[in-house]
């Protein structure tokens, strides 16, 4: 909602909402969002930055195709699998060089988002 | 002449609102062909009539030439618009709903097949004279041969859907290591988005512009062009901001490219709203597609032309439209489409599905907004991430931009992330406001994902004061339940 607030004596033309734990602001013609939840410990926003032995789902999405097998080698930079969502093609690449732990998830599946598709055992 | 009463809507989203209006404009009724995830938007609630054709996965409901023909005949519809994306140039559709007895909004079935299908018409536009970029648009569709084709033509080529348009099943090959993964990609691609893998594959003119001519074929077949877009910001060959008319072409050059967009519209018989697409590189012109069909830019050439483009292509299906061919059509002003994607920018642009919460857009003389979802709806994953259009119109390229910062500062959207922040950045670099942009701008400029700016002391103030008020007015909403909610209302 629109609402008028005076910040350090100065008015300001603000929009808000908390929109399930989030904060909405719309300011000074930007928007940014803060974790507001109460409660509960607060969710990691995106996937983009996952940890390194992980492929995560970088949004929530359908899996087109798994490019690696368990228990085989993978090399930094490799395509381990395509997701599709919006009609577009992701492909998702491995951090790491390492071997391929697990895999959860199958061709068709639709994965949600931060879901950890494919597990890597780091090389040392 | 025809006399429609009822048109279904054989589309979604912001498309579908805009159809409507024109309708409602007309005097003419509506009926939504919608799939079941499609219930919580505008165009729903406007329709004089919904139809649900099928689940959520377009290829069960928006590619299911059956369901709608089914759907459409059930609404008792006299003509059916495709819109853009979907089923809009598949011949095939055009076919089903002549046979049905449903008049298809858009050009002959013959024509959709000439022109539509991009390998036949390449053929075509050799014919008629028209220069081509490059390329291997055959029929063997084996990897290992394709592969040899992009060598012969020299690297880089771009693989792209015959069947299809929009940046889906597109791939650009910078050198053949990554030639098999790519084209196998573009050939799922192209089959899920427009149910046939073949590809073919260009030449990529690496410093080229983006030129595109609205064309528009009348009843009895007189064909005129409404001059020219820019369509160069573009991401993975998708359009990101468009203008109208272009700020790179010399009066010759135009004239020459307008007629050479005739041109080939007149070979294919063409009737109704077209868009003929040029490549502009070194003062030399190329033809790259022909879309049989309304563009989703078609704002810009509205805004500048003073023309409806709906309502003429509704008219042309009644047998009902006629060209003035006396009639001198110059452009006025200059018009500005930004294409609003439930993306996150700071992320490199991943897709942003949810609920949409408040939205704002700030209206004002020469903004135009084009949107299909209201507060309250959601944006799922199973379509196009474009959410709405901003337009603006002004007497100028530079006050059109200026125009277009203001408005998308001022426009709010909350419940997904928006690429508005990204728009922003586009909006104000050198390169675009100087006009001369080429299709690599963004690729050049802004491969990274922008930077979140940090927020100010002020802005965090501002979020904390914010806060205070939303929570205090909630709590005064659950006084009532507090023991002192009823001492205090006794008073």
């Amino acid at each position: 909602m629109e609402m008028k607030l005076k910040i350090d004596g100065k008015d300001q033309k603000v929009s808000a909402q908390i929109l399930q734990g989030t904060l909405w602001v719309h300011h000074n013609g930007r928007t940014f969002t803060l974790d507001v939840a109460q409660g509960r410990k607060s969710r990691k926003k995106g996937g983009a930055a996952g940890s390194s032995d992980q492929v995560l789902a970088p949004m929530p999405g359908k899996v087109t195709k798994v490019l690696v097998a368990k228990d085989t080698p993978i090399k930094m930079g490799q395509a381990v699998l395509v997701m599709e969502a919006m009609k577009m093609e992701y492909t998702l690449k491995a951090d790491v060089d390492g071997i391929v732990e697990a895999i959860n998830c199958i061709v068709g599946e639709q994965v949600a988002l931060g879901k950890v598709l494919v597990k890597i055992t780091e090389a040392k | 002449m025809k006399n429609f009463k009822r048109i279904a809507i054989a589309n979604r989203g912001e498309v579908a609102v805009r159809i409507i209006k024109a309708c409602e404009e007309m005097g003419l009724e509506t009926i939504l062909l919608h799939s079941e995830a499609d219930i919580n938007s505008r165009a729903y609630r406007m329709a004089t009539k919904t139809v649900c054709i099928g689940p959520a996965p377009s290829a069960e409901s928006y590619l299911n030439i059956e369901a709608n023909i089914n759907g459409a005949l059930a609404g008792g519809a006299d003509a059916v618009h495709p819109g853009f994306g979907f089923l809009s140039e598949n011949a095939d559709f055009a076919v089903a709903c002549e046979k049905a007895g449903l008049t298809f909004i858009g050009p002959s079935a013959e024509s959709i097949r000439l022109l539509g299908d991009k390998v036949q018409c390449k053929e075509l536009a050799k014919k008629a004279g028209l220069p081509l970029v490059p390329g291997y648009q055959g029929e063997n569709q084996n990897v290992d041969f394709l592969i040899e084709q992009a060598k012969k033509i020299g690297f880089p080529v771009i693989v792209k859907a015959a069947a299809g348009g929009g940046g889906r099943g597109m791939k650009l090959l910078k050198d053949e290591s990554e030639a098999r993964e790519l084209i196998e990609s573009a050939q799922r691609e192209a089959q899920s988005a427009f149910g046939s893998p073949v590809v073919f594959l260009e030449k990529y003119l690496d410093r080229a512009k983006h030129i595109e001519f609205q064309i528009f074929g009348d009843s009895v077949g007189n064909v005129v062009h409404f001059f020219d877009r820019e369509c160069s910001v573009q991401r993975r060959h998708q359009k990101i901001i468009e203008e109208a008319t272009s700020p790179s072409l010399s009066e010759d050059l135009r004239r020459r490219m307008g007629e050479a967009a005739c041109a080939i519209a007149v070979a294919g018989k063409y009737k109704g709203a077209g868009t003929v697409e040029f490549l502009l590189q070194d003062g030399e012109f190329y033809l790259l597609e022909v879309n049989t069909r309304l563009q989703v830019e078609h704002p810009v050439t509205e805004e500048v032309m003073g023309i409806d483009l709906v309502k003429m292509q509704i008219l042309t299906a009644q047998d009902n439209y006629l060209h003035d061919l006396k009639a001198v059509r110059v452009p006025s002003g200059h018009s500005i489409e930004c294409r609003i994607y439930a993306e996150n920018p700071y992320l490199g642009g991943v897709p942003s599905t949810g609920l949409l919460g408040f939205a704002h857009w700030p209206e004002g003389p020469g903004r135009r907004y084009e949107y299909g979802f209201d507060a309250g709806d959601t944006i799922t994953p199973y379509y196009d991430p474009m959410i709405a259009k901003v337009i603006v119109w002004d007497t100028d390229r530079s006050k059109a931009i200026q125009k277009m910062v203001r408005v998308l500062k001022d426009s709010v959207v909350f419940g997904v992330h928006t690429n508005i922040p990204y728009l922003l950045e586009i909006l104000t670099h050198k390169e675009f406001v100087f006009g001369k942009m080429t299709t690599r701008f963004i690729e050049t400029y802004f491969a990274d994902p922008i930077k979140e700016v940090e927020l100010s002391e002020t802005d965090k103030k501002v979020a904390a004061e914010a806060l205070l008020q939303l929570r205090g007015r909630s709590s005064a909403a659950t006084n009532e339940l507090s023991p002192w909610g009823s001492y205090w209302r006794g008073v």
